[in-house]
């Protein structure tokens, strides 16, 4: 009982920080509602776990609890890996602000030259 | 026709004058790209005869290769040559690395250390990984079987390949060797190797790639295509 009451109160918080971003519109509308649907959900399961074998039956998987581990870890990979790619990005970015700053300076000191 | 020749630079200062002074009589100009070095790479570059251009930020290999290579075009070069700064490189390949492009038998010419000529110190693990990225090269990137060095940072392009170069290559780090072999063997361009003298010291194995490398490039490469 303490753990669902200590993780719901996690998931209010994430739940109300969500709504906070949104407004201050560091988050659109659509990812907030998308996050909302993720805590509410999440908070559905830790009062109803029950409800996490059903589906776990569907997908052939014995226990709920494993459905979820198994879950939780493609999706982190995917995260990860979209972290990657996020990360490959910015750093081609950064590589040609650097680019074009080297550039510019040689051409300068090129002119001062001559 | 007009050489410049491109020479990437980090934390070089021991040897970059030496690299500078071999070069600069074999070339029209010689374009150090120091890559954010901490040390005083710039100061001896310059001072041995070389331009030099800044990276503020490390940005690798393939980064400052690109960064020469623009400067290159943009002095007006007709061949620009890729050379590396710490000395591997045996300057006197220059002139076989230039021939097949003044005598317009060639866009690219690459210098392959698997052509006849022994190369001083490389390790046997080495030669082994090499021999594996030609496979890999062949089979995963649809790079040409007879390309005899996967990796090679020795090459002479003129101003139609430097162009394709810029425009279709990203990689900065390691897997830039990989990439640029993929882009300049592409049927559009013509292509040759020539033989170069590779010489490996104590220095210049210690930095240079490692055999464990090879995964974070094939890593790099997917991660290119993806992105």
């Amino acid at each position: 009982m303490l753990i669902q009451l200590v993780l719901t109160f996690v998931l209010l918080v994430a739940f109300l920080t969500t709504w906070k971003r949104a407004r201050q519109r560091a988050i659109g509308f659509g990812e907030a509602l998308m996050w909302s649907v993720v805590w509410v959900s999440a908070d559905g399961v830790i009062w109803r776990p029950a409800f996490t074998t059903k589906i776990a039956h569907i997908f052939g998987v014995g226990r709920g609890v494993d459905f979820i581990v198994y879950t939780a870890v493609v999706v982190l990979l995917l995260l990860v890996f979209q972290l990657h790619l996020a990360h490959e990005r910015l750093q081609r970015t950064l590589t040609k602000l650097v680019q074009r700053d080297a550039l510019h300076e040689f051409e300068q000191e090129m002119k001062t030259k001559k | 026709m007009k050489v410049i020749a491109v020479m990437p630079a980090f934390q070089e200062a021991k040897r970059i004058a030496e690299a500078v002074r071999g070069v600069r009589p074999r070339v029209d100009e010689l374009v150090v790209v120091d890559d954010g070095s901490s040390d005083q790479t710039a100061k001896e570059a310059r001072a041995a005869g070389a331009f030099v251009i800044r990276h503020r930020v490390n940005r690798g290999q393939g980064a400052a290769l690109r960064t020469g290579t623009q400067a290159a075009l943009n002095r007006k070069a007709d061949i620009v040559v890729h050379i590396d700064a710490d000395g591997q490189h045996d300057p006197q390949d220059i002139a076989a690395l230039l021939q097949p492009i003044k005598g317009q038998r060639a866009d690219v010419v690459f210098g392959s250390r698997f052509l006849g000529i022994q190369s001083d110190g490389m390790p046997l693990v080495r030669r082994v990984v090499l021999r594996g990225g030609r496979v890999f090269n062949a089979y995963a990137l649809g790079i040409p079987k007879r390309v005899t060095d996967a990796q090679t940072g020795s090459r002479a392009l003129n101003r139609r390949a430097a162009t394709r170069l810029l425009e279709r290559t990203t990689q900065d780090g390691r897997a830039h060797c990989s990439e640029m072999l993929k882009v300049l063997t592409d049927p559009a361009l013509h292509w040759c190797e020539v033989p170069i003298h590779v010489r490996y010291t104590a220095d210049t194995l210690a930095k240079g790639n490692q055999t464990w490398h090879a995964a974070e490039i094939v890593w790099k490469l997917f991660l290119g295509k993806v992105s």
